[in-house]
């Protein structure tokens, strides 16, 4: 006898986002950084971010931190997301 | 209403089986096959049409419909009667105080604790007594997997994709208990956090693994209350040190030594705000010197007010054990009590009189 089963899977997926147009080039560009504020974030991507003004003409870093890191960014951060050419998140753990 | 979820036809049982192992919709044990006859019966009980929304997840703003939490159930081993206590957990989990996409990706690896009050209680058999914490009945068994499997399917809660777990513990498999409510003279954790007595309700709480403690050496309340804020030190000296909503697991053999000295949940509460607390200094002496820095002398309670101790008489009748279960991480995180089939302080606002 044959069964019939049913999907328990959420099927409506929300509309998932597009990926950004790439950057050509870093020259001249803001970058973001997004920490969730845990400590491994910190001397890294002030390393990176010295990294990239140093090496690819970056000519601004935005360093923020979310207020929790484990929910998602503060409201004023992504409202400054749109300021930035690209941003960079990482967890730090 | 008909259900709307895609439909696969298996040849028999164990096909089923392998279909759901397969795509990854299990906890890795076998499933009830979630047939549209068993789902409809769960929708039934609950009186829930399959559209019904039971909430929205907030962070990536899917809907969770009552369909899709009904198959979950039936995978589980859920009856139709258990399905409104699974429903009531999900309304808590979605609020947004319980933080529901940080508890469940985090690696901190946290699961869903769901503690049962009320007359519900009885009538579906979830037990408070022996074996509380584990293993103690089918109710409670199906009703924690439930929440699990929903997670893992509506959500994507998969180990390596949204749970982003470090290691986990056994209760993300079933983390569901009942309260002794008939073997007590305490004040039953949902009252205690503001639902009128005689109606059912759940809590749920982002909750860590329980910790064991044992004392059968003194009936002095004070004493034996000491053995649980020592292991909350123990717990914010070790994992977090951040208060937030604790529970403590209060088996009869320590319950009735309390209650014959008149100590009260609230009086717990008190106590256990007092003494569990460290400074941060403590951290090292337990490797972690070097997140001190100039803030040694600062105090930390595991609490942050009495009343966020959650307080719950469980267990066989004889033992002086005792558990505490820690948040998942301080007050990131906030437990929620939800009554099921009722809705509390949710009417319209009364008339005004004239």
């Amino acid at each position: 006898m044959t069964l019939r089963v049913l999907d328990p899977t959420n099927e409506a997926k929300p509309a998932t986002g597009e990926a950004a147009q790439r950057l050509l080039s870093l020259r001249g560009t803001t970058i973001g950084f997004i920490s969730n504020g845990k400590e491994g974030t910190k001397e890294y991507f002030g390393h990176l971010g010295r990294i990239l003004q140093e090496e690819h003409g970056v000519a601004r870093i935005v360093m923020r931190t979310k207020s929790n890191y484990s929910a998602p960014a503060d409201k004023h951060i992504v409202d400054e997301i749109r300021q930035w050419h690209a941003a960079v998140t990482g967890i730090g753990d | 209403m008909p259900l709307t979820s895609r439909t696969y036809e298996v040849d028999d049982l164990m096909a089923a089986q392998e279909l759901y192992h397969s795509n990854g919709w299990t906890d890795g044990l076998p499933v009830v096959p979630p047939t549209e006859a068993a789902v409809l019966a769960c929708l039934d009980w609950a009186g829930m049409t399959p559209d019904q929304l039971i909430g929205i997840e907030p962070v990536r703003e899917q809907a969770i419909t009552a369909e899709k939490i009904a198959i979950n159930a039936v995978m589980a081993g859920c009856l139709p009667m258990h399905f409104p206590v699974v429903v009531a957990a999900w309304q808590g989990m979605l609020k947004e105080e319980f933080l529901l996409h940080g508890t469940t990706s985090s690696t901190g690896g946290c699961a869903v604790l769901v503690i049962i009050n009320g007359p519900i209680r009885k009538e579906i058999g979830a037990s408070g007594g022996f074996n509380a914490l584990a293993n103690s009945d089918r109710a409670t068994a199906s009703i924690g997997r439930a929440i699990r499997l929903g997670l893992i399917n509506v959500l994507d809660v998969r180990p390596g994709a949204i749970d982003r777990s470090t290691l986990g513990h056994p209760g993300k498999y079933s983390y569901c208990i009942a309260e002794d409510e008939e073997d007590m003279t305490w004040t039953p954790l949902a009252q205690m956090r503001g639902v009128p007595a005689g109606l059912s309700a759940v809590t749920v709480m982002a909750a860590m693994g329980p910790r064991q403690l044992m004392n059968e050496w003194t009936h002095e309340p004070e004493e034996l209350l000491e053995t649980f804020a020592a292991e909350m030190r123990g717990n914010q000296r070790h994992y977090s040190i951040y208060g937030g909503n604790y529970c403590i697991v209060v088996p009869k053999q320590l319950r009735d030594q309390l209650q014959a000295a008149g100590w009260s949940k609230a009086d717990i509460g008190r106590f256990l705000y007092e003494r569990a607390r460290i400074q941060r200094k403590e951290w090292g002496e337990v490797g972690k010197g070097a997140v001190v820095r100039d803030r040694g002398e600062s105090v930390y309670t595991a609490l942050e007010s009495p009343e966020h101790l959650l307080v719950v008489g469980a267990g066989g009748p004889a033992g002086g054990f005792g558990a505490v279960i820690p948040p998942w991480m301080g007050h990131k995180t906030k437990a929620v009590t939800v009554p099921i089939g009722a809705c509390v302080d949710c009417g319209p606002e009364p008339a005004k009189p004239a």
